[in-house]
C-alpha cells in the first residue's frame, strides 16, 4: 500500500471505526496540530448525512422510532455498514437486516419487514422509466394468443413482498392515514400476515395489500415466466378480478411477446 | 445571457424545482449535483430534463473522489457519463478531494470531501483520475479547491506543494479547468488563524488567488459559511447555508479582476431560503461584476461546451 493509500485508509477508519479513539490517534499524528476539531467536524457531518439519507428512505421507520432513536439507529448503521458508493440515495439497503438482528429492537419484530417494504418503495421511485410499450390495446392479445407465448409489461419498480406482519397497513397508516393507526395497531397485535405489491404509477410509488395469489404470479412474471407459467404458480389468483384492477391502477401496462 | 453580462447562475435544489420551472427567472445557468440524478429513472431526472430545456446546466459532482489512491469507482464514472450524454451540460466539475479508501471489509465511500496532501504522489493520483474522467466524458473537467478542516503533515521524503501550485500543475498536466471557490479560500484562512498564520485572512486569500494560473480558471463559486463553537472548540464550516459575506465579496472582486469574466455560481445547500433570496444574491453578484474590471468582456471559456441558447 502506498503512503497516500495508507493515509486515506487511516482517515476513513477515523470516520467509520466505532469507537474511533485508536484511529483518531493514528490520524492525528499525520495531521497538523489542532486536527481533532476538524476530525470531529467530518465525523459529525457523516452522522448528519446518515440521518438525512435514512430518513428520506425510511419515513415510516423514522416515525415509528421517533427522532433520537432513529438518529441513533442511523449512526449505528453508518458505522456497521458504511456507504460503498458516492450516491447516498443508494445507501441504507442493509437496514432491514440490521433491524432484524438488533437486540434493542427485538420487542418490535415487525420493524424489519416494514423497513423492507419501505426500501422497495424507495427503489421503486427511481426505477428505470417504462419503455414505450404496446399500450393497453395489446390486451386483446390475451384472447388471440396462447398464454405460453405472452407475458405482461409491468410498471417500473414492481416488487411483491411477503410478511407475517401487517406491513402494508403499518406503512399506509403512517404515509396516508388509511387505515388509521389504531386499526394498524390492532392488526399488529393479531399478527395479521400481509403480502405487499409495490409499483410506480407515473412517478409516484404505490403499495397495497396483494390479492390472493398475486405474490406468486408477480414474482413468476418478474423472473421471466410466461403468463401461462405465472398463472400456474398461483392457482388461487382470480385472474378475471385481478386483471382489470391491475390495468386500472397502472400495475400492468400491456401484453408483450414472451421471449 | 446578454453580450455585456457575465454568466451567473444558481444552485438548483429540490425546494425550488417547481417554482423555478414555472417562473423561469433571469438566470444564466443552473448548477445541480450530479449524484442526485444518477438514478435510472423517476421524477428528479424528468425535472432536470425540463430545466435543461430552459437553461444551460452545469453538472457539479461531490463524489468522484478524484484524489483517491484506491482509484475511481467505475460505477460512479459510468453514471456520470450517462448523465453527461443525457443532459449535455455546459460544464462538468468535481473537487480536489478523496472519499474512497480500502478498509478491511472492502472499499468504502465516506460521502464527504476529504482533503488530500499536496504532494507529488497525490498529484500523480489526481492527474491519473482526472484524465480517466475526461477520457470518458470527452470534455474537460473542472476541479474545485476545497474547504479543508484538517491539514496533512509532510510524509517523510515528500515535499509539500502549496495548494495553488498543486492545482496549477494539475491543470497543466491534464488540461482540466480550475473552479475557484472563493468562500472556501476564506473559510480555510479563517480556520488557519488559530494555527498562528501571520497573514490576515484577506491578504492570505489574495495571495492564494494571485498564485493561481488565470488561464486555467473556468468558474467561480460564492456561498455562505458559519462558525461553530462547541465542546470541541471553534471551527468555520463551509455549510452553504447563508448569504455571501462582505469579505468574500471583496475576494470575489479580486478574483474577477484576476481571472476575468468567468461564470459565477451562487451556491446555497442547507437551510435553503426562498428562491427570491437566491435571485437577490445573483443580482448582487451581477452588480459587483458591472463595477469590476473585465465587465462587458465575455471571453470564450475553454472549459465550456458550446450550447444553443435556451429558447425562453
Amino acid at each position: 500500500m502506498t503512503g497516500l493509500a495508507a493515509q486515506q485508509q487511516c482517515f476513513l477508519q477515523a470516520l467509520f471505526d466505532w469507537p474511533a479513539d485508536v484511529a483518531e490517534g493514528r490520524l492525528s499524528e499525520q495531521l497538523a496540530p489542532g486536527a481533532l476539531r476538524g476530525i470531529r467536524a467530518y465525523q459529525t457531518n457523516g452522522h448528519v448525512l446518515a440521518q438525512r439519507a435514512l430518513a428520506a428512505a425510511y419515513p415510516v421507520i423514522a416515525q415509528l422510532l421517533g427522532g433520537e432513536s432513529f438518529d441513533s439507529l442511523a449512526r449505528a448503521l453508518w458505522h456497521a455498514s458504511p456507504p460503498l458508493q458516492g450516491d447516498l440515495a443508494r445507501w441504507g439497503a442493509a437496514l432491514p437486516d440490521f433491524v432484524r438482528v438488533s437486540p434493542q429492537l427485538s420487542s418490535e419484530p415487525y420493524l424489519a419487514d416494514v423497513a423492507h417494504l419501505e426500501w422497495a418503495m424507495h427503489e421503486c421511485a427511481t426505477a428505470r422509466d417504462a419503455d414505450p410499450g404496446p399500450g393497453l390495446a395489446s390486451l386483446s392479445m390475451l384472447t388471440t394468443r396462447d398464454p405460453q407465448n405472452v407475458c405482461f409489461q409491468l410498471a417500473p419498480g414492481v416488487v411483491a413482498l411477503r410478511s407475517v406482519w401487517p406491513m402494508v397497513d403499518i406503512v399506509l397508516a403512517h404515509r396516508e392515514g388509511s387505515p388509521d393507526l389504531a386499526t394498524a395497531g390492532e392488526r399488529i397485535r393479531a399478527q395479521v400476515a400481509q403480502d405487499a405489491v409495490v409499483w410506480r404509477r407515473g412517478f409516484a410509488p404505490q403499495c397495497r395489500i396483494a390479492m390472493p395469489g398475486e405474490f406468486g404470479v408477480l414474482n413468476a412474471l418478474l423472473t421471466g415466466d410466461s403468463l401461462a407459467a405465472a398463472l400456474d404458480c398461483a392457482p388461487e389468483l382470480d385472474f378475471s378480478q385481478w386483471l382489470p384492477q391491475a390495468v386500472q391502477s397502472g400495475l400492468v401496462l400491456g401484453v408483450v411477446d414472451h421471449a | 445571457m446578454s453580450a455585456t453580462q457575465d454568466s451567473t447562475g444558481i444552485g438548483w435544489r429540490h425546494p425550488h424545482y417547481a417554482e423555478l420551472l414555472s417562473r423561469n427567472p433571469d438566470v444564466d445557468f443552473l448548477e445541480v449535483h450530479s449524484e442526485n440524478f444518477f438514478a435510472d429513472g423517476g421524477v428528479a431526472l424528468s425535472i432536470l430534463e425540463q430545466g435543461r430545456a430552459q437553461y444551460p446546466v452545469s453538472l457539479h459532482g461531490v463524489g468522484l473522489s478524484l484524489g483517491a489512491a484506491a482509484g475511481l469507482d467505475p460505477w460512479h464514472l459510468e453514471q456520470l457519463v450517462r448523465l453527461v450524454e443525457r443532459i449535455d451540460p455546459v460544464r462538468v466539475s468535481d473537487h480536489a478531494s478523496f472519499a474512497r479508501a480500502t478498509l478491511p471489509g472492502g472499499i468504502v465511500h465516506a460521502s464527504d470531501l476529504l482533503p488530500i496532501p499536496f504532494t507529488a504522489q497525490a498529484l500523480n493520483v489526481m492527474c491519473a483520475n482526472v484524465q480517466a474522467v475526461q477520457d470518458r466524458i470527452k470534455r474537460p473537467l473542472m476541479v474545485e479547491n476545497l474547504s479543508a478542516y484538517v491539514q496533512w503533515k509532510c510524509l517523510t521524503g515528500e515535499a509539500d506543494l502549496a495548494e495553488p501550485d498543486f492545482l496549477n500543475q494539475l491543470a497543466r498536466r491534464t488540461g482540466c479547468g480550475l473552479l475557484v471557490d472563493v468562500n472556501n479560500i476564506y473559510v480555510n484562512a479563517l480556520n488557519a488563524l488559530p494555527r498562528g498564520t501571520q497573514n490576515l485572512p484577506l491578504e492570505r486569500c489574495c495571495d492564494w488567488l494571485d498564485a493561481i494560473d488565470p488561464g486555467a480558471v473556468g468558474e467561480l463559486h460564492l456561498a455562505g459559511h458559519s462558525r461553530i463553537s462547541d465542546e470541541y472548540g471553534d471551527i468555520v464550516i463551509d455549510d452553504h447555508g447563508s448569504q455571501v459575506c462582505a469579505p468574500v465579496w471583496q475576494l470575489y472582486a479580486h478574483a474577477h479582476a484576476r481571472f476575468g469574466a468567468v461564470p459565477t455560481l451562487i451556491e446555497w445547500d442547507t437551510d435553503i431560503p426562498a428562491l427570491d433570496v437566491l435571485l437577490a444574491e445573483l443580482a448582487l453578484a451581477r452588480s459587483h461584476q458591472m463595477r469590476l474590471p473585465h465587465a462587458c468582456q465575455v471571453m470564450e471559456n475553454p472549459f465550456e461546451t458550446r450550447q444553443p441558447q435556451a429558447t425562453v
